[in-house]
């Protein structure tokens, strides 16, 4: 028994599930479901069809390089069966693929965060261009020549006016 | 050299492996088809051949992909051993633990995968199909330890199945030209003799197994045939001078 993916959207093929197609030239394909298989007798390419794993992974919208990866792989050089290593690779199984779908969702976190930098420089370049909504464009020159000038008081003489 | 049948067919080259460091059989046969090979361990401790030789092989009963007719598919020599993709994960575990180390076990992702009949093999020099992928060529050389000739034999591009080969000598489809063996003789450094199996088989890597010691030929075997391949393999220990004089000239034709 050996869990395949499917060519079309990348899932995990179980015992009993999907259809295998092989062609002239000796190439198997497997599809996990009718929908993959019909897809496939479309000519539709997966890489542009939007929820398959290889549309996200050829637009980056899904983690692609990895070490966590290359533990997963089709090796075609056994090892004799060896007890203790083969308890230390389930054990290791699990912490791998704990660690590599928790490396996928901050992956996808980073691409959803607000990028602050983009941001900031979108702001600037907005204020640079629409100040004009809040300041008249003459107003600037005036602003620019403004200068500190000391101011006398005519208090003394008002008073005197209102007092008569 | 042994004549058997394997589930009542004489097609012993189809359900067998047979090289110097160890036989694969395939399961579903009788007993006495897994018990002629172990016999063939015993009778050799006993006679008196080189060191080298006098390793026990272990003998493996495996399938293939779920199949019976491994000794097409698979393709080895005392190095290394060679399976086919369709090979289950489970059966190339089983092979790797019951196998010498010695002996590299590799699963091959390649087109054509009937190994046995595409590659024809002894422990120094492999006959290899013509339409083989390059990387499949590299990993006969470096897994096999062995050179890799491309070759057809009497035209025909299916080299493993048409020739029985050992490190003493080969027997090759019965319409290889003269000019051929010559060639293929050069190639393979070894005597070379175009001859049936079986009756008249033309098919030699599917009628019968051998390494340097011993043969299994399917019990449809003529006697004729079989002194062919007596002579051919240098199975038989003793023989009278004269004969093996006269049998050397006639021999010495395919060295060059």
């Amino acid at each position: 028994m050996r869990l395949v993916k499917c060519w079309f959207c990348s899932s995990t093929i179980y015992p009993g599930h999907g259809i295998q197609f092989v062609r002239n030239d000796a190439k198997i394909f497997r599809f996990c479901r009718s929908k993959c298989h019909k897809n496939f007798k479309m000519k539709r390419n997966p890489r542009k069809v939007k929820w398959t794993k290889a549309y996200r992974a050829a637009h980056g919208k899904d983690m692609t390089q990895d070490k966590s990866f290359e533990f997963e792989k089709k090796r075609n050089r056994p090892e004799r069966y060896d007890r203790n290593v083969t308890e230390d690779t389930l054990k290791a199984i699990k912490k791998i693929d704990k660690i590599r779908s928790s490396r996928e969702a901050q992956h996808i976190n980073k691409r959803l965060k607000p990028n602050k930098q983009k941001i900031f420089k979108s702001e600037v370049k907005e204020i640079d261009q629409n100040i004009s909504l809040i300041k008249a464009p003459g107003s600037y020159q005036q602003d620019s020549e403004k200068m500190k000038v000391a101011v006398s008081t005519n208090k003394s003489v008002q008073n005197e006016a209102m007092e008569e | 050299r042994i004549e058997s049948k394997f589930r009542n067919r004489s097609e012993v080259g189809v359900f067998s492996k047979l090289t110097n460091a160890y036989c694969l059989v395939a399961i579903g046969g009788s007993e006495n088809f897994y018990s002629f090979t172990s016999v063939l361990v015993f009778m050799f401790e006993n006679s008196a051949f080189e060191s080298e030789l006098a390793d026990v092989i272990p003998i493996v009963k495996t399938s293939l992909g779920g199949t019976r007719i491994i000794g097409r598919l698979c393709a080895g020599n005392k190095n290394g051993l060679l399976v086919p993709h369709t090979t289950t994960d489970q059966e190339l575990q089983h092979l790797r633990n019951s196998l010498p180390d010695s002996v590299v076990v590799q699963r091959i992702e390649e087109r054509l995968s009937a190994l046995g009949n595409c590659i024809a093999c002894n422990d120094h020099v492999a006959l290899a199909h013509t339409d083989l992928d390059k990387e499949t060529e590299e990993i006969i050389a470096d897994v096999l330890g062995v050179e890799v000739f491309r070759q057809t034999i009497a035209g025909n591009i299916l080299v493993g199945s048409n020739c029985a080969l050992s490190n003493r000598g080969g027997i090759v489809h019965p319409h290889t030209s003269v000019e051929d063996l010559d060639e293929l003789s050069t190639l393979l450094q070894v005597p070379l003799v175009a001859g049936t199996v079986n009756r008249g088989s033309e098919v030699i890597g599917a009628g019968m197994t051998v390494n340097d010691w011993t043969a299994f030929c399917g019990s449809d075997t003529t006697a004729t045939e079989l002194s062919v391949i007596d002579s051919i393999f240098k199975l038989r220990e003793a023989q009278p001078s004269s004969i093996v004089d006269e049998m050397r000239k006639s021999l010495i034709d395919t060295y060059v």
